[in-house]
């Protein structure tokens, strides 16, 4: 494979001259303008900015999730940004661990296997999950609660099990919506050293946020406005 | 191998989601255990009414062409005037014997029989039964029982012995505390001695008009001595002659294959000397092919109608489904981010599916096995549960399941994950 213009060892996320554009009725909406960015592995980014400025559009599409309309997007090298349903599944499934503002936990399922979700569709044998699944749960503090289900457990714990999960399968990058949105302080804070612990061991983290105190957390603000990047700011 | 552990993965998977809403799994399933068990007991029914024919054909015999005399309707409708004279003459001839069973090739056994009723007493009251005159072949051909002493032997024919044989019922009638051996029955004022005793005679040789079962055997010979050919029926003030040799030829036939020729021979003889035609000419074999053949379209339209029912427990379970695609669009849209391919989707809620008709199928072959025998004790109903009809309707059960779980699947495959994510 040859390697794409512009990026470098390290650069883990290339976004190039992204285009993202719907159809509403029968008015053309442009969420994402020519966007341009690379984040490098190890970075803590948080972008930001008011609605419809694209960040979620730039979320779904850095999660794989959605596929831009033009440019190009590299994750660890590879071109993903032409890839079909079932490839893009591949990577969401094995480079890419999803936090959402509401935890999103299948309901029925205990805490451990909520963690052990993106496993099994790898394809991880059960024993093979059992222990990775206790490990995550012990590392987010959880190991009172494995047999627990979601809605026996607090908000801050059940974004816990949803970090846990977005881990089990070893990601390139972790991207968080709003995590800490559906939170109290107190709660908020927890979760944001569990980031800060996680950024400490070399974790890249994306978070799209609208609170400031959140996004001063992380080592990069990326702020978007109209589809294209506004500020862009490194500690 | 992955994809084989996958798949036993999504099967606790399903059980599981099955199990949270049990109440709605179960209402579920009802359906296709109703239609599964309906198609068993319908499947069942047919295969007891298919053997209770073959049974009741086997008894004529399948290797058998029987030949009855008929009476021809003209001469049946002509009112008796009273003190008619006029005698009604019709049937197998003696001379038909030598001329059917010498000339049709594959014959083993020529049974003759001449049916007449006859009054005899019982207690001094009138009794009437069926007198069967025939030869000691006959007993190849019925298939009965001796109870006690012997059948009519060759000996009886050729002295012109006046033996009897008669069935139990009669027997029971006539000498209740006593053994029939050695005991007198008269016929139309003849004695005849009892000589033995059989259990019945299989309806379709016993002479019409006699549903009770009383029946006699007497020697051909001794018959035709006593009473010659006329049989002289008096009701109230009028009286019938009839002029019948015989009543019956039953041709033994070596194999199936010399039954369908002889049969075809057999009634061209008989056309030439009876050219009003009052015989019928019986074949079993063919009855048991033509009654094998609306059988199987019996049985097709049956089976048709309760596998109806199980098209409308597919429905319910399309509804269901439907309605839980809706419900889990948000865990639809988890599972997607997390990695799920559309594939593992359709996956997961066609094994749901087929997971619920498999369940309620299994319920309904386990009802549908026992229920004939519950239905047996109140109506009247031959259920024979062969191991086809209860493969047969489970397979059809989880073909259901595909069919029905196949769309729902493809709904949620199909939903936009970021939409999916969404969902309230």
């Amino acid at each position: 494979m040859t390697e794409p213009d512009g990026q470098h060892g390290e650069d883990l996320v290339v976004l190039k001259g992204l285009v993202k554009s719907y159809t509403v009725g029968l008015q053309q909406v442009t969420a994402l303008d020519g966007l341009t960015l690379t984040i490098a592995q190890g970075q803590y980014v948080a972008i930001m900015g008011p609605s419809g400025s694209g960040k979620s559009t730039l979320l779904n599409i850095l999660g794989c999730l959605d596929r831009p309309s033009g440019g190009h997007y590299f994750l660890g090298g590879q071109d993903v940004s032409g890839m079909d349903d079932n490839d893009l599944s591949e990577v969401r499934n094995t480079r890419i661990g999803f936090i959402f503002q509401s935890f999103n936990l299948i309901r029925w399922l205990t805490v451990t296997a909520n963690i052990e979700v993106p496993l099994f569709y790898q394809g991880v044998k059960r024993r093979d999950r059992h222990p990775r699944s206790r490990d995550l749960a012990k590392m987010v503090g959880l190991e009172h609660r494995m047999n627990h289900r979601p809605w026996e457990l607090s908000g801050g714990q059940q974004q816990r099990v949803a970090i846990a999960r977005a881990l089990a399968n070893d990601p390139l990058i972790l991207l968080a919506d709003e995590p800490t949105g559906n939170l109290d302080s107190h709660t908020t804070e927890e979760i944001l050293s569990l980031f800060e612990d996680l950024h400490r061991r070399g974790r890249t983290i994306i978070m799209v946020t609208h609170e400031d105190s959140v996004a001063h957390r992380a080592g990069r603000i990326i702020r978007l406005r109209d589809g294209r990047v506004e500020t862009d700011v490194t500690r | 191998m992955k994809a084989l552990h996958k798949v036993a993965d999504i099967f606790t998977l399903g059980l599981h989601s099955l199990s949270v809403h049990i109440v709605r799994s179960v209402l579920t399933a009802l359906g296709i255990i109703i239609g599964v068990c309906s198609v068993v007991i319908m499947l069942a029914a047919n295969e007891g009414a298919a053997q209770k024919a073959a049974l009741t054909l086997r008894a004529l015999g399948s290797n058998n062409i029987i030949i009855n005399s008929v009476k021809l309707p003209d001469l049946a409708s002509a009112a008796p005037s009273q003190n008619s004279r006029q005698v009604s003459a019709y049937g197998l001839l003696r001379d038909d014997v030598p001329n059917l069973c010498g000339s049709i090739p594959g014959i083993v056994r020529c049974v003759v029989a001449r049916v007449a009723l006859r009054d005899t007493h019982l207690r001094g009251e009138n009794l009437t039964v069926a007198t069967v005159a025939t030869e000691p072949n006959y007993a190849d051909v019925a298939h009965f029982n001796i109870l006690a002493g012997r059948f009519i032997s060759d000996l009886d024919v050729l002295a012109h012995r006046s033996h009897c044989v008669i069935t139990a019922s009669l027997a029971e009638r006539m000498f209740a505390y006593e053994s029939p051996l050695g005991q007198t029955v008269t016929l139309d004022g003849e004695p005849f001695t009892v000589i033995g005793m059989i259990d019945r005679l299989p309806p379709s040789l016993a002479g019409r008009g006699d549903e009770a079962g009383n029946n006699v055997i007497v020697p051909l010979t001794a018959e035709q001595d006593r009473f010659g050919d006329m049989i002289i029926r008096f009701a109230g003030a009028s009286r019938t002659i009839e002029k019948i040799e015989l009543s019956q030829i039953v041709l033994q036939m070596s194999d199936e294959k010399s039954v369908l020729e002889g049969s075809v021979i057999a009634r061209g003889l008989l056309d030439e000397s009876h050219e009003r035609h009052d015989y019928d000419l019986v074949v079993p074999l063919e009855l048991i092919a033509q009654q094998k053949q609306q059988m199987r379209l019996w049985n097709m339209m049956s089976v048709i109608i309760a596998a109806v029912s199980l098209v409308v427990g597919g429905i319910g379970i399309m509804n269901i489904m439907l309605a839980s695609v809706t419900e889990r669009t948000r865990e639809i849209g988890v599972r997607r981010a997390l990695g799920a391919k559309k594939r593992d989707v359709v996956v997961q809620f066609l094994i749901e599916a087929v997971m619920l008709t498999t369940v309620g199928g299994l319920a309904g072959i386990a009802i549908g096995r026992f229920a004939p025998m519950l239905m047996e004790r109140w109506i009247d109903f031959t259920a024979v549960v062969t191991p086809a009809s209860l493969v047969i309707p489970f397979m059809m059960a989880v073909l259901v399941g595909l069919a029905s779980g196949l769309y729902p699947a493809l709904r949620a495959a199909n939903l936009d994950p970021i939409e999916a994510l969404r969902h309230e």
